[in-house]
């Protein structure tokens, strides 16, 4: 049987800085990779059609990849198809237009090819405009709202704003790797990223909580917390490792990329919580107080 | 013997368990929209149904905050006038209100609902007609009365179509003041849909039987008054003077007089007016000549003419003035009369194709049924996940199968939820249930390690500071969870709405209900003194 117990780690090894570094350096690093995608593409981040407008069609009784299904169905529409994705364990294909086409002509030409419309989403542009503004907004809300909170929690500044600036990066990360990997930003990312800010929240307030609210020595507390904090994370990142596996292969895309994307940022958490956050409240601690 | 007062948390958890079961199996529980041979209570979004789903915008623009003449004549001629400097508007589509309709702003609006009209066309009309409007109160949309009877007329279409399950209304974006009107149609296909809506039948009025040579034939004159002869259908009132409610309905200059005499040849409009009791639904039994309202060829309504109209327009005064009302009963016949009218046609067009049109959807009943258990699966599998990592962190079955246990048991209070008040089930919805399952396992997870940590719990006075201690964490972390979820239950950002709703009230249960007594529980195994 595999043996599963979070390991201690001896932090005495290695100073502040050292610790803060390495997430401090990724967290530049992904902000780097969005800044040059604003300056490359426009936007911080690839939009999905709930966002850029568009339509996406999910086309049954259409040849195999092998048979020359792709090249069947950039021949059955007038209009060219953004992208083509063929779900082997449904066989269907996702086929995604942008919002110049209009989506009952799509329909049409489906059905004069034979092809059966599973599904079919159709956003208009303006409407996808307003939603990424609502989105995004929603983000920005929700961050304002968890930092106050978290404030008002501890009433101190060093710990409180090591939780928000993992937090921060908990988000930033994930949308940096969204960028590398090509995953779009979907109503189902943003809802990831929204569930990221309470999620990742829970392991840095059971840290300060250990550190600061208990007696006893700082390093036994850590320890305490990371096994409880930990346990927590792997069993969501391995829920969720599995919840992305299992949706792709069924072809349900909002699971998927909710799982993927909580996935990146419960890792990131991992590493903020006990390193950057870490290296924060051991200088409070140390020496901070003694100021 | 086990202490009820000291485990009273387990016992409410369980008799919340109970109720949830009962709110998802009990057929009396039932709701009309679920489908007979279901299993459970539960309803269905389109999305694990299949359906058609269209969310858009009415065309049109409103300019609030101009004074209307009260006066019926008046806003007539003012309608006209606005009509008549749009080029190929018909008088029909443009509604001049003098009560503040338009959000906030008072006192009149004046809405045009021609889709060609642009904003500029609209403001220059506006400006020929001699209208005073404050430019920064002209908005895209239409007012509040033009969207319920879009509503109302769409709703009839659906009705009458014998669409079960379809549904028709207005929703708001609480950003700005716009509106969408959100059409949802189980198991039909979007094509349909649209075709359903946009469908646009025929309408005139007939006369029947009419009297030739002083006596009543068994003849009908066709096409008495056809759709362009109108000059204003108004909506359902209720009369001031009498018992029962109207349809004003306005003809225009051009054709009242031909009307006029029409009525009083065919002896509609002859002395003490006509009473047009029809026996048996066939026109060719009434007593007198009647008004047929015909809709696609059928007779949908037939009027009499009361003493005081038909002596108008026997002495020629009625064309000076040519509008008349048909009254009816009841408040729904007489809605139904205004939509017949119209030959359902919708007071203002559903914006389907422009970029600013909303979004629309359609799910086959296939691909939602595999969704469907597609996502079971999918939530089973990572509630397994779940289980096989906390079995492996605690290698205890006395901690870790009640923390799998508990964490469901969200889940079925929240089945129960969602089936008691019958809100409808989606993949993001499934994604919230999975999501709670994860944060629940996170908190059972804080509890378990808190009170089983620094060695063993004898005592309960021990295992209560513990608990209390891990309590302040969950409480925590759960006030975060919430604030992040809120502006997603607020907004209306489609699906994502169900998401937050229920990760939300998950945490809600979570905190007040689950975690409280698994922390019983565990105490319950662990501690010695009971």
């Amino acid at each position: 049987m595999v043996d599963f117990d979070v390991p201690e780690v001896d932090y005495t090894r290695y100073t502040n800085r050292q610790l803060a570094a390495v997430p401090l350096a990724v967290l530049a690093v992904a902000l780097l990779i969005i800044a040059g995608w604003t300056v490359a593409t426009g936007v911080p981040v690839d939009r999905g059609i709930d966002f850029t407008g568009g339509t996406e069609l999910r086309l049954g009784e259409v040849p195999a990849p092998d048979d020359g299904g792709r090249a069947d169905i950039r021949e059955a529409f007038s209009a060219s198809p953004e992208s083509i994705q063929y779900v082997g364990t449904t066989g269907l294909y996702v086929v995604t237009f942008d919002d110049e086409v209009r989506a009952s002509q799509l329909d049409t030409e489906a059905n004069e090819a034979g092809f059966s419309v599973e599904s079919q989403d159709t956003v208009s542009g303006n409407f996808g405009d307003d939603s990424q503004l609502l989105a995004l907004g929603g983000v920005a809300v929700a961050f304002v709202g968890m930092s106050v909170l978290v404030f008002a929690m501890f009433r101190t500044f060093v710990p409180s704003i090591a939780v928000v600036i993992s937090a921060f990066s908990d988000i930033v990360i994930p949308v940096a790797l969204m960028n590398v990997l090509g995953i779009e930003l979907t109503l189902g990312t943003v809802a990831a990223l929204l569930m990221l800010i309470g999620y990742s929240v829970d392991s840095d307030i059971l840290l300060n909580n250990h550190i600061l609210r208990r007696s006893g020595d700082f390093y036994e507390s850590t320890y305490r917390a990371m096994r409880t904090g930990v346990t927590m994370t792997l069993t969501s990142i391995s829920a969720m490792i599995v919840m992305t596996i299992v949706a792709s292969l069924v072809g349900i895309e909002l699971l998927s990329s909710i799982g993927i994307v909580l996935v990146f940022g419960l890792a990131t958490d991992l590493m903020n919580t006990y390193m950057l956050n870490l290296s924060l409240l051991r200088w409070y601690k140390f020496e901070g107080v003694a100021r | 013997m086990v202490d009820l007062r000291a485990n009273w948390r387990v016992i409410l958890l369980v008799v919340m368990l109970l109720v949830s079961t009962f709110a998802l199996f009990s057929p009396t529980m039932a709701p009309e929209a679920a489908a007979e041979d279901q299993a459970t209570n539960l309803v269905y979004g389109l999305q694990l149904s299949g359906g058609t789903r269209i969310r858009a915008p009415l065309e049109g623009y409103v300019a609030a905050g101009v004074d209307v003449p009260t006066n019926p004549d008046a806003q007539e001629r003012l309608e006209e006038r606005i009509a008549d400097s749009l080029n190929g508007t018909f008088p029909t589509d443009v509604q001049a209100r003098p009560q503040g309709t338009y959000g906030a702003s008072g006192p009149g609006t004046v809405e045009v609902t021609d889709p060609n009209v642009t904003r500029e066309g609209f403001t220059a009309a506006l400006d020929a007609a001699d209208v005073a409007y404050d430019d920064g109160e002209v908005y895209r949309g239409v007012s509040d009365q033009t969207r319920e009877e879009t509503v109302q007329v769409l709703r009839n279409k659906v009705n009458q179509a014998g669409l079960s399950g379809g549904s028709v209304q207005s929703v708001s974006v609480a950003t700005a003041q716009e509106f969408f009107i959100l059409i949802e149609v189980p198991g039909e296909d979007r094509s349909d849909v649209v075709d359903l809506i946009e469908d646009r039948g025929t309408v005139r009025i007939d006369v029947g039987p009419v009297m030739q040579n002083g006596s009543l034939s068994r003849e009908r004159r066709r096409a008495v008054l056809s759709q362009d002869d109108f000059r204003d259908i108004g909506t359902a009132t209720e009369s001031q003077q009498s018992s029962g409610y109207y349809v004003p309905v306005s003809i225009r200059d051009s054709v009242a007089p031909g009307f006029q005499q029409t009525m009083v040849d065919t002896g509609v409009a002859g002395p003490g007016g006509s009473r047009c009791a029809v026996r048996d639904n066939d026109w060719r039994n009434a007593s007198d000549p009647c008004l047929l309202l015909v809709v696609n060829d059928e007779i949908v309504n037939a009027f009499g003419m009361d003493d005081g109209l038909a002596a108008d327009m026997r002495n020629g005064d009625w064309a000076q003035n040519p509008r008349f009302r048909l009254t009816t009963g009841n408040f729904s016949s007489a809605q139904e009369i205004a939509i017949n009218l119209r030959a359902g046609a919708l007071p203002a067009k559903l914006d389907l194709t422009g970029p600013d049109g909303g979004t629309s959807s359609f799910i086959s009943a296939s691909q939602g049924e595999s969704f469907k258990q597609n996502s079971l699966i999918t939530g089973l599998i990572a509630v397994l996940a779940v289980s096989g990592v906390v079995f492996l962190r605690y290698r205890e079955v006395r901690v870790a199968a009640p923390m799998i246990v508990t964490a469901l048991s969200e889940v079925v209070i929240l089945l129960g939820f969602a089936a008691a008040i019958g809100y409808p089930l989606n993949l993001s919805v499934i994604a919230g249930f999975i999501a709670v399952i994860g944060t629940g396992v996170d908190d059972l997870i804080i509890i378990a390690d808190e009170v089983m940590a620094q060695g063993e719990v004898r005592s309960r006075k021990v295992f209560q500071s513990r608990f209390r201690k891990a309590f302040w964490v969950i409480g925590a972390a759960a006030a975060t969870t919430i604030i992040a979820m809120s502006p997603l239950a607020v907004l209306s950002l489609g699906d994502l709405q169900g998401f937050a709703i229920f990760t939300i009230l998950g945490v809600l249960v979570g905190v007040l209900l689950t975690r409280p007594a698994y922390g019983d529980i565990l105490r319950a195994l662990l501690t010695d003194d009971r």
